[in-house]
């Protein structure tokens, strides 16, 4: 197995810590948000000040603590949605990738089937089919999604295993009788993960864009706040044509930087499974403490004559 | 031809399995909404048409269900998807009436972006480690920003406040429709608003990806080989990105679903007369029989341009065309 | 051919190659010096990750970035139009390298598969580099001389409509020397254009260069795993271990009489192309870590012969037997007491002869 060292570049960094903040708003957001998010009783349409941090809207309600209150079932249908996706993933494409055959014939049509199916009208579809109560349950909301966004980790993941499975170590698991299952999960899964950790990561990110897009249109339950269901009332109530930035900006950003920072830890994946992506990582800084002017070309390789000898040459 | 008979057998496959799931979903669902639905409407629309959903959802019918089936498909064949209960007229007669808007925009939003975040990417790819790679997180959180929300901020900056854009409808309405320079030019007026916040948010993932893809190409042989020959660094950076492009099309498939589900909802935003403004429209008043034919023509439409891009891939790649000769 | 090949082709002296910057850097080529004359065939050989290709490819200014020249001198001696044109590849810019790229000095790459672009047909290829050459060209004559390229390595005229995974890879690996070839370069590098393929294919494509050699008069730089392929071909040999040289002599007189031990040990790890076969015996251990190079000799770890010195002192080569073969090894020191083995040591009576 290779060493599981993740490149720690500065894009993972900033990644893990904006995401870390947005977790920790998932988990005291609520508590700290100074005002009720339905409380009505503030005069409407106030910019930013010190009594109201982000304003308030035309409802006269506290903006900040919308998006407070607002990022824990934001984050937390994102984070079911993106877990059940990853788990039927999973199992889709170690199966599979592993077993081939019939069950590979039938389990990638399917996932080429919810490749090819638009994922968000779907969505919308079956969201519109379901009682009213369950539009608003989290946990139903997220599994529908999982339903509509597990198809390209599957794609990966089998493509994945096939690769794994004439590997030596596979093959040895296999001649002293390890079980099917015991195999794919002990010997295979453990080199499948920075591609889990990478579908995992988009899952999510696919699951608060599409969550807070039936949101915003009013289709889940629009009395539970989250960053949808803000933008939804900012856009019944014209808030764009009114200018009303403070109202807009906080959870349309908020969103943006929750994808952001799943993105920029995906790039640190990514730079993990496919080496060439990380090969001549120098930084300008980098290139600056070096001493180097340019840098390197392709079909240029820089002469560098450095007057220091290093360590092993005469020692 | 075996892999392509293949990927057309799975959109056929794919088209067939909507086609399913729209007979099925109704008749599936717990607390039954077609019921509910019609019991809402009770009084409001004409017997008739109670009538025709009760048939169309099998409400009320004591046919077995794949007589109901066989019944649902022969309709279909015939163009006939029903009637929108809130516009009273034919599905099929709505839908061809506005999903050009639709094809128009994405498509035109589609092939734009594609072809300046290909270009971008290749770029940024080739420069990578110089000062542009600065571009990186920029364009990595503009990726994140939602669609509608990008639309939202560019009515605010450019329509709200400076008055600079239209923002409501596809063309001015004091126009008469028809091939006169006044209204195609008004047409164009209103689509570029709507447009470019498509174009923006979706630029930056074809130029990520193909970012990360010349990066990977470059540091193939044959690229090296380019610069070993004293090519034009021109020439070069050719050769890198006519093979670079190949993965981008071939994950069109992928992306061309999410850049639909995207850009339909900047159709309302614009309030922008086309499919997706329609579809909330359906959403909102329970307007079934217009909801499941809105899904056919989407999905329908999302397969036809995976077929276009899978098209654009053999032609592309010499490799899928000849069968190896060993 | 004796007179040509003191007029150098490609002069290369203190050269060093690093892989990363700064505190990272490892040292991959140390102090690599020696010069090809005109028309003279350069074997390389060495373990994998001796450092062959990172030599080459430094020298040409092709190494990919972390690779950084960190000392040396490369001259290369033009010809044709050029001609006498003595030109510092280390320090031309750009658009220098561009001119003398391919026109004087042309590369075969390891996998040949993977150095042809998989969207091309092969005679565009050709057209490209050609016209390249000469924008004056007609394409009809390009074709023509495309053509007659890949006659010379007996390839038909219809491989020039095909697609690289059409081929099979000897009929790569051929069509990238008729490539080479075709600006009629001063010098070929050719970086185990043969390693991929099967022995059979192997020893057709040899002998083929030789015979191309023989008729076109470029010199060449071979690199290889494999000694026995070498003597054949070359007329000098240089073994590299660690990234450096640790032995240089004429092909026929390192095959016979190998001076360095790990020479003898490489010689023992490939089946001779002909004659008995013999056991194969290898060399125990591996390859150093660059990073952490033990001290004195490279090699110690791994040699037989290793005394006291060796752990401390790198020998460094220099030219043994009348300078016509050098060799850095401690054995052959002349301060040195140590027992040569039978196996390294010149036959008795010149031995005698080296001690004065
Ligand atoms: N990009 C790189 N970064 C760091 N070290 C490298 C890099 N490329 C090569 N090396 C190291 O440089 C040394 C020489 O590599 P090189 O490819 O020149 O060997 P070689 O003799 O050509 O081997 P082979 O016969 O396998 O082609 C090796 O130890 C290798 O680990
Ligand atoms: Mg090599």
């Amino acid at each position: 197995m290779r060493s599981m060292r993740v490149p720690r570049s500065p894009k993972v960094l900033v990644g893990l810590c904006i995401l870390g903040i947005f977790i920790l708003l998932t988990l005291i957001g609520p508590w700290i948000a100074p005002y009720d998010p339905n409380d009505t009783s503030f005069v409407p349409n106030l910019r930013p000040s010190w009594q109201h941090l982000f304003g308030t809207t035309t409802l006269g309600q506290d903006v900040i603590s919308q998006l407070l209150v607002g990022c824990r079932v934001t984050m937390v249908v994102g984070f079911i949605a993106g877990t059940l996706a990853t788990i039927i993933s999973l199992v889709v494409g170690l199966a599979a990738g592993y077993i081939g055959g019939r069950t590979d014939e039938g389990l990638s049509l399917l996932s080429n089937v919810f490749l090819a199916i638009p994922g968000l009208p779907l969505l919308i579809v079956i969201n519109s089919y379901l009682p009213a109560g369950e539009q608003a349950n989290p946990l139903v909301v997220g599994l529908v999604i999982a339903l509509t966004g597990w198809a390209w980790g599957a794609r990966v993941l089998r493509a994945q295993t096939m690769s794994l499975r004439d590997r030596d170590f596979v093959e040895a698991a296999r001649i002293i009788g390890e079980s099917r299952w015991r195999i794919m999960l002990g010997e295979i899964g453990p080199n499948l993960l920075p591609i889990i950790a990478a579908s995992f990561l988009f899952t999510i990110l696919y699951s608060v864009g599409v969550y807070t897009t039936l949101a915003f249109l009013g289709l889940t339950n629009v009395a539970t706040w989250n960053w949808g269901t803000m933008l939804y009332w900012a856009q019944t109530n014209n808030a764009a044509l009114a200018n009303e930035w403070w109202w807009l900006a906080p959870p349309g950003i908020a969103i943006a930087l929750v994808g952001t920072s799943l993105a920029l830890i995906n790039f640190g994946i990514d730079e993990f499974i496919n080496p060439r992506l990380r090969a001549a990582g120098l930084t300008a800084r980098q290139r600056r403490r070096v001493g180097m002017a340019r840098r390197p070309r392709l079909g240029f390789t820089p002469v560098q004559r450095s007057e220091v000898r290093k360590k092993g040459a005469s020692s | 031809m075996r892999t392509a008979l293949r990927r057309l057998g799975i959109y056929v496959f794919t088209a067939w399995a909507t086609i399913t799931a729209n007979f099925v979903l109704p008749r599936l669902m717990p607390g039954n909404p077609i019921e509910q639905l019609i019991g809402k409407l009770q009084g409001r629309v004409t017997p008739e048409m109670i009538a025709a959903i009760k048939a169309q959802f099998g409400q009320g019918l004591n046919e077995p269900m794949w007589v109901q089936y066989g019944h649902y498909w022969g309709q279909l064949f015939h163009g006939d998807m029903g009637v929108s209960i809130t516009l009273s007229a034919p599905v099929s007669q709505v839908l061809s009436s506005q999903m050009w808007w639709t094809i128009g925009l994405i498509g035109t939003a589609a092939v734009v972006s594609f072809i300046i975040g290909t270009a971008l990417g290749v770029l940024f790819g080739w420069t990578r480690g110089s000062r542009a790679d600065s571009i990186i997180p920029v364009a990595t959180f503009l990726q994140s920003v939602p669609y509608y929300f990008l639309g939202t901020i560019l009515i605010m900056l450019f329509a709200g406040t400076l008055h600079l854009f239209p923002i409501m409808g596809a063309y001015d309405s004091s126009l008469n429709p028809g091939w006169s320079w006044a209204y195609i030019a008004s047409v164009l007026r209103y689509a570029e608003l709507p447009l470019t916040s498509i174009v923006l948010s979706s630029l930056a993932g074809w130029m990520l990806g193909m970012r990360n893809m010349m990066v990977t190409t470059v540091s193939e042989d044959f690229v090296l080989m380019a610069v070993a020959k004293g090519l034009p660094r021109r020439s070069v950076m050719w050769h890198a990105a006519r093979n670079a492009v190949l993965p981008s099309v071939a994950n069109l498939a992928l992306t061309i679903g999410l850049l639909v589900s995207g850009s339909l909802l900047v159709e309302q935003i614009f309030n922008y007369p086309g499919v997706g403004n329609l579809l909330v429209s359906a959403v909102g008043n329970e307007d079934y029989p217009l909801l499941q034919g809105i899904f056919l023509m989407i999905t329908f439409t999302v397969l036809g341009a995976n077929l276009l891009a899978d098209i654009l891939y053999y032609v592309l790649d010499p490799r899928t065309r000849t069968a190896s000769v060993n | 051919m004796n007179e040509d090949s003191l007029v150098p082709v490609l002069d290369v002296t203190n050269f060093s190659v690093d892989y990363g910057y700064g505190d990272d850097a490892v040292r991959a080529v140390s102090d690599v010096s020696f010069s090809l004359g005109r028309s003279q065939v350069l074997g390389v050989a060495g373990e994998s990750g001796s450092g062959k290709s990172t030599l080459v490819y430094g020298l040409t200014r092709l190494l990919r970035a972390p690779g950084v020249i960190t000392s040396g001198e490369v001259t290369l001696h033009l010809a044709g139009e050029r001609n006498g044109e003595a030109f510092n590849v280390l320090t031309a810019s750009e658009d220098e390298l561009r001119q003398v790229r391919w026109s004087q000095v042309s590369i075969v790459m390891q996998s040949a598969l993977n150095a042809l672009n998989p969207l091309r047909r092969v005679g565009k290829e050709f057209d490209e580099v050609l016209r390249r050459h000469d924008r004056t060209s007609s394409k009809t004559a390009r074709q023509e001389r495309a053509i007659e390229l890949l006659a010379l390595v007996g390839l038909a005229a219809d491989r020039l409509q095909r697609f690289p995974h059409e081929l099979s890879g000897g009929q790569r690996q051929r069509v990238m020397i008729a490539m080479a070839l075709a600006l009629r370069p001063e010098l070929v590098i050719m970086d185990e254009p043969t390693t991929a393929l099967d022995v059979v294919t192997q020893r057709e494509i040899v002998s083929e260069l030789y015979e191309l050699r023989q008729k076109l008069g470029f010199a060449m730089i071979f690199i290889t795993h494999d000694l026995s392929l070498l003597v054949e071909l070359a007329d000098e040999i240089m073994v590299m271990y660690a990234g450096e040289i640790v032995e240089r002599a004429p092909a026929v007189e390192l095959h016979g009489a190998p001076r360095h031990p790990y020479t003898l040990g490489l010689m023992n790890s490939f089946p001779p192309l002909q004659g008995d076969r013999v056991r194969m015996t290898g060399i125990p251990g591996s390859p150093p870590n660059l990073k952490s190079p033990p001290g004195g000799c490279a090699f110690h770890p791994r040699c037989p012969s290793a005394h006291d010195r060796c752990r401390t002192q790198a020998p460094p080569l220099v030219a043994i037997e009348d300078g016509h073969r050098s060799v850095a090894c401690w054995l052959h020191d002349s301060s040195s007491t140590e027992v040569v083995p039978v196996s390294l040591s010149r036959r008795a009576a010149s031995r005698i002869g080296q001690g004065a």
